[in-house]
């Protein structure tokens, strides 16, 4: 009985936060959407400590019935090389995301603002649970998308980073196996490369903005092309080396 | 999905190919790269072509020659009207079909030709000769079809809008400013005309926008026909948004598949069928009222699409039979009344493909490749088709019509993906509004697949 | 059936079981039916005259033309870079073919996509695949966003 009240509270709790931010994008024609705000630390952990348990067995449903499948591919893999994977990517990071897309916190491109379209149709609880679906689903060992030509060894930037243009080691957050770290940091092993390139351009041109605490745009900045497509093919290829 | 076997095929495609050489007789031996190609037309069937005999030969000399110096396009045409795009929104340069694939534009029109000399001669007395003549001249509006109705008046005080331009902008504001609780008539055309989804989704659109800035307005449909292309999805759509009761055999074809409600409230959208007295006689524009077999409305604002035939310059040139379109060989378009000449588009006789921009870009490149191919000497491949494109019953209500053609056993061009063709009746909300999206991103894509 | 845009605003109000409980319903409900129609748009057998022999290879004019049908939508040859479809040049040919294979026998969801794949063969697909395939792919941009 505890159990359900404590569930409630935090149910009702994040519905009040969700219904303030959603609240500012229901007439964009009438008002002027007021700026999203920008992670913080704090504000991140709070939203997504307020998100119901998800069930992975309710979130495949999900994925079939709200059409993730349709660009995600069946098991998360997009068949197509502008979209990311999303086959065992951490649930909190989809989840961040999904939220990201309902409050336009990413509105990086055209498909960011379909993915507004289809957010803004969905539950926490659905939400909770597509998200906890992919992350049970196996990532790509080889998802077929060509790589970008990489003739540089990145493996030093991956695990040492390089303090001369102040980047931190991609695996101190993002993990050795690329799997993920603390919290919103996402897995990287098996992502689609190119996907993965433009994300980095977003990042280092200010298109994209909802990194915590403006991390992954300081990060960006300092990385050349030859990196960053570096990096795109060192990640996509992660999973089957090991 | 082929349907005919191997042996009933090759006598028809003798028999095609026999009736297509006669455009392509090769009355001498020319240099493929010094062929010149004339495209009389720059909309979306003339600038495919024109784009794709590049891609396919960038040796090719291909001119394009159109009467205005910038494309208004026709399809979302409708979005003006209800403000979710601007008019200046469907301007289309030719820039890049000029820089990047170093096609050549002549802005002029064209007044005749000669077939023996292979020239074509315009208004500003120009003379050029072609090897390949294409003629994608669009619709033209038959508005005399109606009594007391014409040009002038459709300019001045009943627009059409059909074919956009200042008739969109004139409609948009009769519209925009309406006095509240008006009554705005459309009158559908009868078949075959351009875009089939076409006044239904205008007259949605429009429906969405009173409910919200004139919820008492009255939207009155009137149509000589009795159905039309995508009904029972567009009405459904209708039935959910505007509290649109469907006519008794609508409900009772489709009542099994999905639940269609039955509202007590009068919807402010109404459709007047054919059978019902729908058909347009009269516009009396001065009294602004319009006259059809079952009733005289008095109306506010008043849209007429009516009957249309191919472009003008398809019967100066010769290319229309009685039906005021053009009749063509399936295989390659070509036209069965002038050599040399290919017609595409909304003006060519296409069998079961409807008048639309992705028939015309369809079109288009079957008709690239088989001018292409008959240059080096070869005969046209066989050709497919397609219609796939998006309609709306309103901003967050998508639909669709989902056509792949093939030539037929019996020579005609048909069908050949399945007996299914629209958006499914038990279609999600998602597929539902995903459909809506894509409609936006596929006017921008079809765009650039045209003239970019 | 009923159309519940922004059902998010209206669900969250309600108590957190009798919503999981409707959503699970509803989600069932629509899977089931989405079953129903993936059989729906299995071609009838009717339709195809089958020969005897193997089905040729589509002759590559005739995937070429195939492919350039897609070109309204999925980017001329195939190239598309922000948007809401998925460009296809440089697609590995046997990633093209399945997807359309899942497309046509209804085990992908799509709005359209299921209609048109129905207008193809195997032998079309990997025509067209091939076409695909042999398309260089668009280098990644950054574009603005609104």
């Amino acid at each position: 009985m505890a159990f359900f009240l404590q569930f409630q509270f935090k149910a009702l709790a994040y519905a009040l936060l969700l219904w303030l931010t959603l609240s500012s994008n229901a007439s964009a024609t009438e008002i002027a959407a007021a700026p999203t705000k920008e992670w913080t630390s704090a504000s991140l952990r709070n939203a997504l400590n307020h998100l119901p348990t998800g069930d992975a067995k309710r979130g495949q449903l999900v994925h079939e019935k709200m059409f993730c499948s349709s660009c995600h591919g069946p098991i998360g893999v997009a068949p197509t090389q502008n979209w990311p994977h999303l086959a065992g990517q951490k649930a909190a990071y989809v989840a961040k995301l999904m939220l990201d897309y309902q409050d336009k916190r990413m509105t990086s491109n055209k498909g960011a603002e379909l993915m507004h379209d289809i957010a803004v149709m969905m539950t926490p609880q659905q939400i909770s649970d597509v998200a906890e679906f992919y992350a049970q689903q196996q990532a790509a060992l080889d998802d077929g998308t060509p790589r970008p030509a990489a003739d540089l060894n990145v493996t030093q930037l991956v695990r040492k980073g390089d303090p001369k243009r102040l980047i931190t080691p991609c695996a101190s957050c993002h993990g050795t196996r690329g799997q993920g770290g603390k919290l919103e940091a996402p897995a990287l092993a098996g992502q689609n490369p190119l996907y993965f390139v433009r994300s980095m351009l977003d990042y280092q041109n200010g298109h994209r903005t909802n990194d915590v605490a403006k991390g992954m745009r300081t990060f960006a900045k300092n990385l050349t092309r030859s990196e960053i497509e570096a990096l795109a093919t060192y990640y996509a290829d992660l999973p089957k080396k090991r | 999905m082929r349907i005919e076997t191997q042996g009933t095929r090759r006598n028809w495609l003798a028999q095609q190919l026999a009736l297509a050489t006669m455009a392509t007789l090769p009355s001498m031996a020319f240099a493929q790269d010094k062929a010149h190609v004339v495209i009389i037309g720059g909309g979306v069937g003339g600038a495919t072509a024109a784009k794709y005999l590049k891609l396919f030969n960038p040796q090719l000399r291909v001119t394009v020659i159109e009467k205005n110096p910038v494309y208004i396009r026709p399809y979302g045409s409708s979005e003006v009207l209800n403000q979710h795009a601007k008019f200046e929104d469907l301007f289309v340069t030719y820039d890049k079909l000029k820089n990047d694939h170093g096609i050549e534009f002549i802005f002029d029109t064209v007044t005749g030709m000669d077939p023996k000399l292979q020239q074509v001669f315009t208004l500003g007395k120009q003379k050029i000769r072609y090897d390949k003549l294409i003629v994608s001249p669009g619709i033209q509006l038959n508005y005399a079809a109606y009594e007391g109705y014409n040009e002038n008046i459709a300019r001045t005080s009943v627009p059409s809008g059909w074919i956009p331009g200042d008739q969109t902008v004139l409609l948009a504001k009769q519209l925009q400013t309406m006095r509240q609780g008006g009554t705005f008539v459309l009158a559908a055309p009868p078949n075959p005309y351009r875009c089939p989804p076409g006044p239904y989704e205008r007259a949605a659109l429009m429906t969405e926008w009173f409910s919200k800035h004139n919820p008492t307005a009255k939207v009155i449909i009137v149509d000589p026909k009795d159905s039309f292309v995508t009904d029972e999805t567009m009405m459904l759509g209708w039935n959910r948004l505007y509290n649109f009761n469907l006519p008794d055999d609508y409900v009772k074809k489709m009542s099994a598949m999905v639940e269609i409600k039955q509202h007590a409230k009068t919807s402010m959208l109404s459709w007047v069928r054919g059978k019902d007295g729908g058909r347009t006689l009269k516009i009396d524009a001065k009294r602004m009222r319009i006259e059809t077999e079952g009733e005289s409305i008095k109306a506010d604002v008043i849209n007429v699409i009516p009957p249309m035939k191919a472009g003008l310059v398809a019967s100066t040139l010769g290319l229309t039979d009685s039906t005021g379109y053009c009749p063509v060989q399936r295989i390659n378009f070509a036209s069965s009344k002038v050599p040399h000449t290919y017609v595409i588009g909304d003006a060519s006789i296409a069998d079961a493909m409807p008048k639309s921009g992705f028939s015309a870009n369809t079109q288009a490149k079957v008709v690239a490749r088989a001018i292409v191919e008959e240059l080096a000497g070869r005969t046209a491949p066989e050709p497919l088709w397609e219609n796939t494109c998006y309609a709306l019953a309103g901003k967050d209500y998508g639909l669709f019509v989902a056509d792949v053609f093939k030539i037929q056993a019996d020579g005609k061009i048909g069908r050949i993906n399945g007996k299914s063709r629209y958006l499914p009746l038990d279609a999600s909300p998602v597929q539902i509004k995903l459909g809506a999206r894509y409609q936006q991103a596929w006017l921008r894509t079809f765009t650039a697949d045209c003239f970019a | 059936m009923h159309i519940t845009l922004n059902s998010s605003l209206g669900l969250q109000r309600s108590a957190s079981r009798i919503q999981g409980l409707a959503a699970a319903g509803m989600a069932l409900g629509l899977w089931l039916a989405g079953f129903s129609l993936a059989f729906a748009q299995l071609p009838p057998a009717s339709t195809a005259k089958k020969t005897n022999a193997t089905p040729a290879a589509t002759s590559p004019l005739l995937a070429a033309t195939m492919a350039h049908s897609c070109a309204a939508c999925h980017g001329t040859l195939g190239h598309l870079s922000d948007e809401s479809f998925a460009p296809l040049a440089g697609m590995p040919s046997e990633q093209f073919v399945r997807t359309m294979k899942d497309f046509r026998e209804g085990r992908r969801p799509a709005t359209l996509m299921g209609l048109v794949a129905m207008g193809f063969s195997d032998t079309d697909l990997k025509g067209m695949g091939d076409f695909f395939e042999a398309q260089k792919s668009l280098k990644p941009t950054s574009v603005k966003g609104k």
